[in-house]
């Protein structure tokens, strides 16, 4: 435990009063800075609302609403848009291997039958919470061709480490 | 009272204070072990993102990373944690004071926490309760695990009313004077608390508790998911502000110093009570179910209590360099290589700060609400926590324990060399561990996750990419378990060490313009905390009240729009039990 050096005259004076100054050039950077993250960060979450975490709808029953998702196929919604409705169960992703064209808009709607999970998309900024009894959904352009991994990041018992799922998107000109 | 100016006591004399000694030393016992336990499991989870799979090895007392993981998430994030602090706030608000404080509610805090923890151990290590430290439901533990979560988070709330007795006592002997700092973090933190309790009380008392029992059948997954982050974000400032206390109130004075702004101390702590409560809910910027207008307002919200972190940085970057220039230190960096670095409690909190740099950067990336698409539940979540409350709150608790097992025991602090060299190795082990964290959650490689189980050919698939990051993750590991051998010799070896005759005071910090000491009893002149002229904003400051009255009204607007679509639309989900 060191003591206390007794300072110079006049030091502690000085250092208060250049400190008070400093302090406020501090704390209004900080303000700025925070507030062109604030406005940076709500402009891109707007700009690429697509991939935002959207309701679909509630159900009482988390069963009832996994039986709406059996169809487990990519269906069009509109001129270079499909969507697919992706049931997260213990422990796997249905329907997998999914394809998909590169290029168009796919809107994931997403449950889970059972527990939490998490609907992550390796490589891309889809990530969505699978939550029993809720219906979500987001929307992501998949640029490249090639194999993407879908991996649950939300725990979800024993075998959660091997509930890894498969998305393909087929190069357009294959399509 | 036998204290002296500094709160010093004649030892080994029995005093009026040797029961609180006792009790804060059952206190700092009690939470180390906890940690011992938690710390000692962790590098194997770090090795299992390297790929390396230790659990078929340690069967009988470990059936899976999973549960490996729910006993080092539950001991370290809570029951470590949760001691220290409980202890820490009443000691040092009654030493500051020189108060006695109600012994008989610090008892009962103490049996409430340790007998929870005795059921969390007991659910824990049976596997009957492998749901991981954020208890999700529908995943269903045993009753024991609940019951035990709510011993421990009611018995957590306790130091509320200790200190706001103490400080009432004070107060009336003082009339018209602020309350002294290390009070008035301490009551702020325990405020804070209160409100932050709310939600993972209601989820335990009115959701798990009689469904573990079997009183109800069904359980709302998102309104417990909900009404956990309620508390869990509120969380990481009931881990932090214990060490803000540490760092503002008591580090300067060990640096050689004083420190610089007591007011901007109690406006820190005041803007942490305000912001901390209504933000919880950007934990799930990534679930359907909550509209992404409030999402955007929660992100304000988050952004908002970095200020409050970033006044900090000032303010005792400022106090160091106070006390390294009054050390002889020149120039732009010669303060800081001036300071006191072969004190092993001034290195621990000095290189948390440093740590906490990087951890609050990673928590800006977190709050801002589209970075965290990329990052939510990735590896790197648990890389940023691990710099945060596993190193800023962790080390500072290590440091605080190196001079106060001293001053509670009367006894020598067992090898300072090897206490200096516990904190670097833990410095450099997490700084290793939270590097590869953070890369590899970059490359998506998901938290919590027995990944070293999957057969080779998958992990290389999914996971090779980030097999640089994934290799430093286990080597930080390795490191951090060399840190927990060196500082439980260093802990348990001061238990038992020998007696010394020079008492250890505690060191508390002047403040500029401050007095040394405010302790009733010690003769000394009627005062003021700050230049009560030159201060207005400390006087506003001191209606904690208000300010936990306001937080109480802007937490539940935030909330109730946010429950409001899922108590009109309740869900009914069976328990799981899947590990």
């Amino acid at each position: 435990m060191s003591d206390v050096t007794v300072p110079p005259p006049g030091f502690e004076a000085a250092f208060h009063r250049a400190a008070e100054r400093h302090e406020r050039i501090w704390v209004f950077i900080a303000i700025v800075l925070l507030t062109a993250l604030l406005a940076g960060t709500l402009f891109l979450a707007v700009f690429d609302y697509g991939v935002i975490a959207k309701t679909v709808g509630y159900s009482r029953h988390p069963e009832e609403a996994a039986s709406g998702f059996a169809d487990a196929a990519l269906v069009a919604t509109g001129p270079n848009a499909y969507a697919v409705h992706m049931l997260a169960h213990l422990w796997a992703w249905t329907p997998s291997p999914l394809h998909v064209p590169q290029g168009a808009a796919i809107t994931f709607i997403v449950t889970s039958a059972d527990v939490l999970h998490g609907f992550e998309v390796q490589g891309t900024t889809i990530n969505m919470t699978a939550i029993p009894g809720i219906t979500g959904s987001v929307t992501y352009t998949f640029a490249n061709a090639g194999t993407y991994n879908i991996i649950c990041n939300e725990f979800c018992g024993i075998e959660h480490q091997g509930m890894i799922g498969r998305i393909i998107v087929d190069p357009r000109h294959a399509a | 009272m036998s204290t002296t100016i500094d709160g010093v006591f004649a030892l080994p004399a029995r005093d009026a204070a040797a029961a609180e000694r006792r009790m804060m030393l059952a206190y700092l016992i009690w939470g180390f072990s906890a940690l011992m336990i938690g710390a000692a499991i962790g590098p194997l989870q770090a090795l299992n993102y390297g790929g390396i799979n230790a659990y078929p090895y340690l069967q009988p007392v470990l059936q899976s990373y999973y549960q490996g993981l729910t006993i080092h998430g539950v001991l370290n994030g809570y029951v470590f944690t949760f001691f220290i602090t409980s202890g820490l706030l009443v000691y040092l608000s009654a030493r500051e004071l020189g108060l006695s404080p109600n012994m008989g509610l610090w008892r009962l805090c103490f049996a409430m926490m340790a007998v929870g923890t005795l059921m969390l151990l007991y659910a824990m290590f049976d596997n009957s309760s492998s749901v991981l430290w954020t208890f999700y439901p529908p995943l269903k533990g045993s009753a024991f695990f609940y019951l035990g979560m709510t011993l421990v988070v009611f018995g957590s709330m306790l130091p509320l009313p200790i200190v706001l007795d103490l400080r009432a006592r004070w107060k009336a002997q003082r009339p018209g004077e602020l309350t002294p700092l290390v009070t008035y973090m301490s009551a702020a933190t325990m405020l804070m608390w209160l409100l932050a309790g709310v939600g993972a009380g209601t989820e335990l008392v009115v959701q798990l508790d009689p469904w573990a029992l079997g009183l109800t059948d069904t359980v709302d997954p998102m309104i417990g998911r909900t009404l956990f982050w309620w508390t869990g974000h509120p969380i990481v400032y009931f881990w932090l502000m214990p060490a803000y206390v540490s760092w503002y109130a008591l580090l300067p004075k060990q640096a050689g110093g004083k420190l610089v702004s007591d007011p901007m101390a109690r406006l820190t702590f005041a803007l942490l009570l305000v912001f901390s409560l209504p933000v919880g809910s950007h934990h799930q910027y990534d679930d359907p179910g909550i509209s992404p207008v409030w999402k955007g307002i929660l992100a304000a919200l988050t952004l908002s209590v970095a200020l409050p972190s970033l006044i900090t940085a000032f303010t005792l970057g400022l106090s160091l360099e106070y006390a390294g220039r009054l050390r002889g230190g020149r120039g732009w960096i010669g303060w800081f290589t001036a300071l006191p670095w072969r004190n092993a409690s001034v290195a621990a909190q000095v290189l948390a700060m440093i740590t906490f740099i990087f951890g609050g950067a990673g928590g800006i990336v977190n709050g801002s609400w589209q970075l965290d698409n990329i990052v939510h539940n990735t590896v790197w979540i648990p890389g940023h926590f691990h710099i945060t409350v596993g190193t800023a709150t962790a080390m500072t608790f290590m440091g605080i324990a190196f001079w106060m097992v001293p001053h509670l025991t009367g006894r020598r602090l067992f090898s300072p060399g090897l206490a200096l060299a516990s904190v670097w190795l833990w410095f450099v082990g997490m700084s290793v561990f939270a590097l590869g964290m953070h890369w590899s959650g970059l490359h998506g490689v998901p938290r919590r996750a027995w990944v070293s189980y999957l057969p080779h050919s998958v992990y290389a698939r999914v996971y090779g990419s980030a097999h640089l990051p994934l290799t430093l993750v286990a080597v930080g590991g390795v490191i951090l378990w060399l840190a927990t051998i060196a500082f439980y010799v260093v802990f348990v070896g001061s238990l038992f060490g020998k007696r010394q005759a020079t008492p250890v005071a505690i060191p508390f910090a002047q403040s500029f313009g401050g007095r040394e000491t405010y302790a009733i009893g010690d003769g000394g002149a009627v005062g003021i905390v700050a230049d009560q002229h030159l201060s207005p904003m400390a006087r506003v400051l001191e209606h904690l009240g208000l300010l936990t009255l306001l937080t109480a009204v802007a937490t539940l607007a935030a909330y109730i729009p946010i429950f409001w679509p899922f108590v009109t639309h309740m869900t009914a989900a069976h328990g799981w039990r899947v590990w």
